[in-house]
């Protein structure tokens, strides 16, 4: 069959459904057919499954013409998502498409959820297509005889792409990628992502170093843009609105209006615990929402967030508050209007979640902005400015990261075992180890096979072993039984599941926020109240309370950074406050506080640069306002710190927002000193960095994730805690084993690089000092905090930084006493 | 850089390594060394670094250079887990030392005692001396102190400028002092003192008291 007879039948398909096929979806149809890669950015519920399910069909019916009457075995294409939660809406698409055509195909989902019986049954014979998440297809690369399985495999679809492509998950599926396009012959390459500034880099990291196949591949973008409304909330009374503050309750009644016009209301808040809040509160001012709203997060049982987004398709619901877990994925065509609790700190973000809303052609979709305090309000007013000038961030992809490489290879070594030299070729082509070296790579099998660098006497070592073939296969059953457990572990810290004492999945809890409590202790979590019974084998049993309390779950991290984007923005809006144009009504709403900033202080032009100090109870603060961000700002407080610290024996604690940050010490600090001594300099940066403290601190912490995904840290087989609790150890430890034994240990090393590229993000922050550097430093000693500094002194997540010796330090600390 | 105090008329000197010598016994306590911890990570595939392993002896041999101990009681956790290649290193080291050594078991101590007898060390369930009392567990009796370990115990400083620091150290309350883990690879566990505790911090080589 021709392409052109092919592409009819998909058409006539379109049709008999009074569909048309959207011009980007004829483009894919096309490019696939003719063999070519690509990546496809179009935004979420926009057809896009059919873009690339009816060609891979279409594929099959070419090389099948009796495909009626008889089937041709073996599994055609996987489509990976990035959740799970995704995958039943895409099987029912696809599975439409293909019975419509009477082809016959079957399609499964393979994710964690899925049971031990239905994954035997698809060993036996795996369905046409194929739905599955990045750690479930790595699960099947450790599975004997994955070559065979996938032999026939005619195309692999990245959904999401964007949202992977930031991620170690990413390097995963680039991985993965590598092996299948050795394992099958006719792969198809095939991305969806949505709009982010490096998309051209998207598809590269997608098809690897690999000339020939980035030569016949595309980028088919879906030119049609969407009309978005934003709207700002602004107090009515905005000289008692709050300085500072995250939660944004102030402003609760002034949405309720908003909930009851609209059909459907999405309440998208930043983190769990400000969901779990803003749901209980809710319901405690208006009783009325009973049963009417509901809440989505990460951390509640999958059955209620399945209930949930489907009472949400058949209009059940008039509003729930939810997190990034309903950012992604399915359409849901009822929902009117979207409400933002503080500030979604990039613009991409932002835009993803104003287009959840109105589907209908034409319309445009309406976002309101909550502020949470009030310098909010300067966000708020950028961020319309960002939308109508379609600005969005890169996501920046992983390079080097050799703990998923490590994985990637005692997964090898897992199933069928591998020959070295065969491998380095394919992981060399990828995106991310474009750049590994010889020795790096001999490091890493050396890790895997005798654990260090040279053998050792009396070493028990035992993880791959070499036969003497030459093949590196894992041949401990035991070790391969860890290593499986270990592929889908989810780095978070330590979570607990909540259960009712008479049985009844409730969701997880992070272990920090239950180990404080004490059986009898009642909380809030997923929106009802509890009663903690006991803890026992990593669960929390508990029952219903009638008790009234205020302690609601909480959930530590997740604090998200303005992306350099947003912050320039954010710049050019605070020069026109300073010319006093105040022209958005966020800045006009905030008149007020722009006055009393102006008393004792200034509001910084773009060719200023302000620092303000002053004495409270607590010591003498310094601010300084750069405006880039809260991950640049933890960087340049260290390291201003660290310089500061060279000068003269001092101890800092630092704090830091996306406005500014903190050095708090208990002398005054010099300002003109900083000045006079250049310490805003550029040169020895990295050395700087490298010697602050809180780069080891940040490097500790990204070590974690490092440590689980390596192999080092085990954490355990589910449901049988106690067993393994002589192998357990925390990553912390390790990280300071490593230090004093084994410095120059890649995946040691690794941590202090992902720190710096990722976290601190060196590049920003060397541009950042550069601004400053042409800028005027402008010193206000002030008597009070100022509005600019109120929200980031009361910050209570801390660094700290010292040069004083650790003994001199103990003496004028106290001892924390029990509470 | 050592603390000397006293406890009911005796002497002990609270060494930066984690260990107490008691002067007029001439006898050494250290607590949790969880010997063979970092060959059992590496038996089950974790590349722990082989050096941290070593790093145990030699903080015993400085240890009892310092105070020539004439016999050393092991306050239960000697080994981590199962007999494996540790054992030899271990075996040669005590046969090399003249000190007597005595072990009072604990819960992580699951090596046969015949094995620890063969070696000429006395495995113990509880050793009482006098009035005072060294078990691995912390234990509470009327009128006697007890010297033991286990808990690992740490505390958290709080200072000016919202600092906060966590430390080893040995925790004492009315009658118990509970000894840091000596192990260079074991976490602590963070303990909240009364004011009634007195608290003595490891600071790098120096023993401070901080309560």
């Amino acid at each position: 069959m021709k392409k052109k007879d092919l592409i009819a039948i998909a058409e006539t398909w379109f049709q008999e459904k009074n569909w048309k096929p959207f011009p980007f979806q004829k483009k894919t149809w096309n490019a696939f057919l003719q063999g070519k890669h690509g990546l496809l950015n179009a935004p979420t519920g926009s057809g896009k499954t059919y873009a690339l399910w009816a060609p891979i069909v279409l594929e099959y019916i070419k090389d099948n013409p009796d495909y009626k009457t008889k089937k041709k075995k073996g599994i055609k294409a996987i489509w990976i998502t990035p959740l799970r939660a995704l995958s039943v809406e895409i099987q029912q698409a696809a599975q439409r498409f293909a019975d419509d055509l009477e082809t016959d195909l079957t399609i499964g989902i393979r994710t964690g959820d899925t049971s031990q019986s239905e994954r035997a049954k698809q060993k036996r014979a795996m369905p046409d297509l194929l739905i599955t998440t990045p750690e479930s297809l790595m699960l099947l690369l450790a599975s004997k005889g994955y070559d065979k399985t996938f032999k026939t495999l005619t195309a692999i679809v990245i959904d999401e792409w964007h949202e992977l492509l930031g991620s170690k998950r990413g390097v995963q599926v680039e991985l993965a990628l590598s092996r299948l396009k050795t394992v099958c012959p006719k792969l198809r390459i095939w991305g969806v992502s949505a709009t982010i500034g490096n998309l051209e880099q998207a598809q590269q990291v997608l098809l690897g170093v690999d000339e020939n196949a980035v030569k016949n591949s595309v980028l088919i973008k879906d030119s049609k843009k969407k009309k978005i409304t934003v709207k700002s909330i602004i107090p009515k009374k905005m000289e008692t609105f709050p300085w500072r503050g995250h939660l944004g309750l102030h402003l609760l009644e002034d949405i309720v209006p908003i909930i009851k016009n609209s059909k459907t209301t999405i309440i998208f808040t930043n983190t769990r615990g400000q969901c779990e809040i803003w749901f209980q509160k809710l319901l405690e001012k208006h009783p009325e929402f009973a049963g009417e709203i509901a809440m989505h997060h990460g951390s509640i049982a999958k059955d209620t967030r399945l209930w949930v987004e489907q009472a949400i398709r058949n209009e059940s619901l008039t509003a729930v508050v939810a997190t990034s877990s309903l950012d992604l994925g399915v359409d849901f065509a009822p929902v009117e209007t979207i409400i933002q609790i503080g500030g979604p700190k990039g613009v991409a973000k932002f835009l993803q979640r104003a287009g959840r809303s109105n589907h209908r052609p034409g319309e445009a979709s309406v976002i309101y902005f909550l502020p949470t305090h009030a310098l909010e309000l300067i966000e708020a007013s950028a961020l319309k400015k960002a939308v109508k000038e379609r600005v969005i961030e890169d996501r920046i992809p992983y390079l080097l990261s050799f703990d998923v490489l490590i994985q990637y290879l005692v997964t090898l070594a897992v199933s069928n075992g591998f020959i070295p030299a065969e491998i380095f070729k394919e992981v060399k082509n990828t995106f991310c180890f474009q750049g590994i070296t010889e020795e790096q790579w001999q490091w890493c099998l050396n890790f895997i096979t005798i654990g260090s660098q040279s053998l050792q006497s009396y070493d028990e070592y035992k993880r791959v072993e070499v036969t003497p073939q030459g093949l590196f296969k894992v041949e401990s059953r035991r070790v391969a039984m860890m290593h499986r457990l270990s592929i889908g572990t989810i780095v978070s810290d330590s979570m607990l599941m909540v259960k009712y004492v008479s049985g009844g999945f409730i969701g997880t809890i992070e272990e920090f926020f239950i180990g404080k409590m004490k059986p009898g202790d009642t909380f809030v979590f997923a929106g009802r109240t509890l009663e903690l019974v006991r803890l026992r084998n990593m669960v929390a049993q508990v029952r219903r309370s009638k008790k009234k309390t205020n302690k609601v779950v909480s959930f530590m991290g997740g604090r998200m950074t303005l992306s350099s984007q947003m912050s320039e923005i954010l710049r050019e809006e605070l020069q026109s406050e300073a010319d006093h144009k105040r022209n958005t009504p966020e800045l006009k709403a905030l008149r007020h506080l722009f006055e009393r900033q102006e008393l004792e202080s200034i509001i910084p032009r773009e060719n200023e640069f302000l620092i303000e100090s002053f004495k409270t109870r607590e010591g003498y603060h310094t601010i300084f306002y750069p405006f880039e961000g809260r991950f640049v700002h933890e960087a340049m407080s260290g390291l201003l710190a660290y310089r500061i610290s060279l000068l003269s024996p001092i101890t800092f604690s630092l704090a830091y927002n996306d406005y500014g940050f903190e050095l708090l010490c208990d002398q005054p600090l010099d300002v003109q000193q900083i000045i006079d001594n250049n310490l805003f300099s550029t040169d020895y940066l990295f050395s700087d960095l490298q010697k602050s403290i809180n780069a080891t601190e940040l490097a500790r912490r990204k070590f974690r994730d490092i440590a689980v995904i390596s192999g080092l840290v085990f954490q355990g087989y589910p449901n049988k805690m106690v067993k393994t609790k002589h192998l357990q150890s925390s990553s912390q430890l390790l990280f300071d084993v490593f230090r004093d034994y084994e410095a120059d240990n890649l995946l040691y090393q690794q941590a202090f690089r992902e720190t710096y590229e990722h976290q601190l993000e060196e590049g920003r922050l060397r541009l950042a000092l550069e601004r400053i550097n042409k800028q005027e430093i402008i010193w206000k000693k002030c008597n009070k905090p100022t509005p600019f500094s109120f929200p980031i002194i009361t910050d209570r997540l801390r660094e700290k930084l010292s040069s004083e010796k650790l003994a001199d330090r103990i003496k004028k600390m106290k001892l924390q006493l029990e509470k | 850089m050592t603390q000397t105090i006293t406890i009911q008329g005796e002497t002990f000197i609270l060494d930066p390594t984690g260990s107490v010598f008691w002067q007029s016994k001439n006898l050494l306590l250290i607590a949790d060394v969880h010997l063979g911890k970092v060959a059992h990570f590496r038996k089950y595939g974790a590349a722990v670094p082989s050096k941290a392993s070593s790093k145990n002896y030699d903080k015993l041999e400085e240890v009892i250079a310092r105070h020539k101990p004439e016999t050393i009681c092991f306050l239960g956790d000697l080994f981590h887990s199962t007999l494996n290649n540790e054992w030899n290193i271990f075996e040669t080291w005590v046969k090399k030392k003249p000190t007597k050594i005595i072990l009072v078991s604990g819960n992580h101590d699951i090596i046969s005692p015949h094995k620890f007898e063969a070696l000429g060390i006395e495995v113990l369930d509880q050793l009482k001396i006098d009035s005072f009392l060294l078990t691995h567990h912390p234990t509470e009796k009327e009128k006697i102190f007890n010297f033991s370990g286990h808990i690992h115990p740490g505390v958290r400083m709080r200072g000016p400028g919202r600092q906060t620091l966590k430390l080893a150290c040995f925790f004492r309350t009315n009658n118990q002092m509970i000894l840091p883990a000596f192990g260079n690879f074991t976490g602590k566990y963070i303990l909240q003192p009364s004011e009634k505790d007195t608290v003595y911090a490891i600071v790098e080589n120096e023993v401070i008291c901080v309560s």
